[in-house]
């Protein structure tokens, strides 16, 4: 490396020199061969355990450590110039952090679900290209030029509205946690998943910006006082529908078009969605088209024969929406090793779709005595919050858990009340307490307990 | 158009006859009609037609039309039978269509089998209370490369033939816009769901009701469910979900353990 190093070092002309097209090309090849060999050793220090995987993360002897003492190539060579990627990428070292299926989970992979990689994700905003994905029947890329939205049903004026008078309309920006009601669902019987990505990776939280849906109602002249409810229905094959009631569509609902500062990704209904904050994911109708006041539920496929809650009894809960207050720790978190004893920053994401959250607290005794976390800002209504908290790991087992109060002042509960009530075959709607089993070894395991 | 405005008194504009202008202008905000000028037009009749295909559980909707269990079994064979198999049984792709529901069921709108925490799958037909729901998705959404290419009888004749496999009518029927009603009224649990419950309002009210305790709050803590060993590496190597850098490493499950 450090041969390399010097030797390109002397070669490349001085920056304030006009590099020709060829020398330009020197310092990327560079930069390849040292980002193969730091990929080499990477990959080596993550198959030791604990106490070994510190010491080669950090390792000092000698004069001292050869990352300071030997100049990589980044301080000695020339860098890559502007727009080099004309939309950025992640970093190549961050290829572990992708959306995933779980295998088994489902059987047709255009209905499928790709979950979101918690245990890397920081803050309370999901990257666009790691939001989870949920599809019934495919998606598309749609060409918006061509999309419309229309109103219709019980409304003074049938209306028709092209991408273009939705951009000129009035505009807010908000920020929502979007979650399936069937996250978490594998673990309503017992412990199936390894990570937090398989738990509750059906969840993201961004920036949507667009049309309040109030405003189009009045716009088309709703019936006031016989409009009960709003279908939302999808351009895609699915033809998604779902059945909101229409105070909720009168309140926060938005039809957007922008997510985290540019349009929607195609995965997520490019170019235009419905945002219907607390509510489970599958009502944030995607390629959103039409739009119809009523005086009756629809009782469509996605809320007569899936999403729809089965308790002990044999009873079905329809028109179960609303994400009830939850929270998990997304670092440490199952499927992962500590690297040693000591310090560590507890962290992870608390949100309720009925409003703000309030307090999360940890155990990492499994429940028996719990600490308040800190609350990072903002804390916004039905939005993740992110939580920390110090922790010193002593070596010994440990069981890690968060616990997340609303401002209804609505406590996260535990997966034995819900089950109590609901049973073990609801599959949607699990909001538990999660566990995660720390080992002597540094092994962080998903568990349940009593 | 302000400056305009600022410049001329409104008793000017009055006397020219143009006050309903002014106020129009500075009442902009409180306008109902035209508050968005240039911006949407209303729907055509024909577009309204083309999109507005929704069928509810009253039938609101629904188009004159009907199918019989013979012709639906030929569609099924010919569109269907490849994802759900013949009889709907079919696990390969989809949860099955028919099965889990019988006679008494049909009595008491409720399915029994719904119940037994032993009874290995929920069919379609155990689930669904409302028929137009069956008539709407079909409709919409199927067959799942072709959707919205069958014609009403055609989806009335699927219907049936489902309803058929489902032994709700008999192997001779023809379902129609006239008799889906009395359909209803046989479905297997139209008595079955419920919405009782705290998850549609906003300010519904939860089921549980769990209290912060801080401290000492129980006497032992009971691992009562881990990981099956055989699930350890079913999502793959674990190492390779993870950073390489950070407080923690992803586990290595591609060696034994």
């Amino acid at each position: 490396m450090t041969t390399i190093s010097t030797r390109l070092g002397r070669l490349i002309k001085a920056p304030e020199n006009f590099l020709a097209k060829e020398d330009v090309k020197e310092p990327v090849q560079m930069r390849r061969k040292f980002l193969a060999a730091s990929a080499a050793t990477a990959a080596g220090a993550g198959l030791t355990v604990a106490g070994a995987a510190r010491a080669a993360s950090n390792p000092v002897s000698g004069a001292g450590d050869p990352n300071i003492l030997e100049l990589p190539a980044h301080s000695v060579g020339l860098g890559m110039p502007v727009a080099a990627n004309g939309y950025g990428v992640p970093s190549q070292f961050e290829k572990g952090l992708q959306r995933r299926e779980s295998p088994g989970l489902t059987r047709v992979s255009a209905a499928s679900v790709a979950f979101t990689p918690l245990q890397g994700t920081f803050g309370i905003l999901t990257p666009s290209g790691l939001h989870f994905e949920r599809h019934h029947q495919g998606w598309w890329d749609i060409d918006p030029s061509k999309h419309r939205l229309m109103i219709n049903g019980m409304v003074k004026t049938p209306k028709v509205y092209t991408m273009d008078d939705l951009m000129r309309l009035p505009s807010v920006s908000r920020m929502h946690f979007i979650e399936c009601g069937a996250n978490t669902a594998m673990e309503w019987g017992n412990v199936a998943v390894p990570t937090v990505q398989y738990t509750h990776g059906m969840i993201s939280c961004s920036e949507f910006t667009g049309v309040p849906l109030s405003v189009l109602l009045e716009d088309a002249g709703y019936d006031k006082r016989n409009g009960k409810y709003i279908l939302a229905e999808g351009a895609d094959g699915s033809g998604m529908t779902r059945t909101i009631p229409i105070d909720r569509a009168l309140d926060d609902v938005i039809v957007a078009y922008g997510m985290n500062g540019e349009m929607l990704r195609p995965e997520n209904g490019y170019p235009l969605r419905l945002v219907v904050p607390g509510i489970q994911g599958v009502s944030w109708v995607k390629w959103l088209r039409r739009i119809e006041v009523g005086d009756e539920k629809w009782a469509t496929k996605d809320e007569a024969i899936h999403y729809v809650d089965l308790m002990p009894d044999g009873t079905h809960r329809q028109y179960t929406g609303i994400q009830e207050a939850k929270s998990v720790i997304t670092s440490p978190s199952g499927g992962q090793i500590l690297l040693d004893k000591g310090f560590y920053n507890i962290t992870g994401l608390a949100w309720s779709g009925r409003g703000k959250i309030k307090r999360v607290d940890v155990s990492t005794d499994g429940g028996i005595n719990w600490r308040t976390a800190r609350l990072e800002t903002p804390i916004l209504t039905k939005a993740f919050t992110r939580f920390n908290i110090d922790w010193a790991w002593n070596g010994k087992p440990a069981i890690l858990q968060s616990r997340c109060i609303d401002d209804t002042n609505y406590v996260q509960p535990t997966v034995h009340q819900l089950r109590a009530v609901r049973g073990t075959r609801s599959i949607y709607h699990n909001n538990m307490i999660q566990s995660w089993r720390i080992a002597e070894s540094g092994e962080v395991s998903n568990v349940q307990v009593g | 158009m302000s400056k305009w405005v600022n410049a001329v008194t409104p008793r000017v504009l009055v006397r020219a006859g143009l006050g309903v202008f002014l106020s129009a202008s500075v009442m902009g905000s409180a306008m109902a009609a035209g508050k968005f000028e240039g911006v949407g037009r209303t729907a055509t009749p024909a577009e309204i037609k083309a999109w507005d295909i929704d069928v509810r559980p009253d039938f609101k909707g629904l188009p004159p039309g009907s199918g019989s269990v013979a012709k639906g079994q030929d569609i099924w064979e010919a569109q269907c039978a490849s994802c759900h198999g013949v009889f709907g049984e079919s696990t390969d792709v989809f949860t099955p269509i028919a099965g889990g529901t019988s006679k008494q069921d049909m009595k008491t709108g409720r399915v029994a089998n719904l119940a037994r925490e032993d009874f290995p799958q929920r069919t379609t037909l155990m689930k669904v209370a409302t028929v137009s729901t069956l008539w709407d998705y079909i409709n919409r959404a199927m067959p799942w490369t072709n959707p919205k290419t069958l014609k009403p009888d055609e989806v009335y004749a699927v219907v049936a033939y489902i309803l058929n496999l489902g032994e709700i009518v008999p192997e001779n029927f023809v379902l129609s816009d006239k008799n889906i009603a009395e359909v209803q009224k046989i479905m297997p649990n139209r008595n079955g769901m419920a919405a009782d419950h705290g998850l549609w309002d906003v300010k519904g009210k939860p089921d549980v009701k769990n209290v912060a305790c801080m401290k000492d709050c129980k006497k032992e803590v009971r691992v009562t469910s881990f990981l099956p060993g055989s699930a350890v590496d079913s999502h793959g190597n674990l190492i390779e979900q993870n950073r390489p850098i950070g407080p923690t490493r992803g586990l290595d499950t591609s060696k034994p353990r």
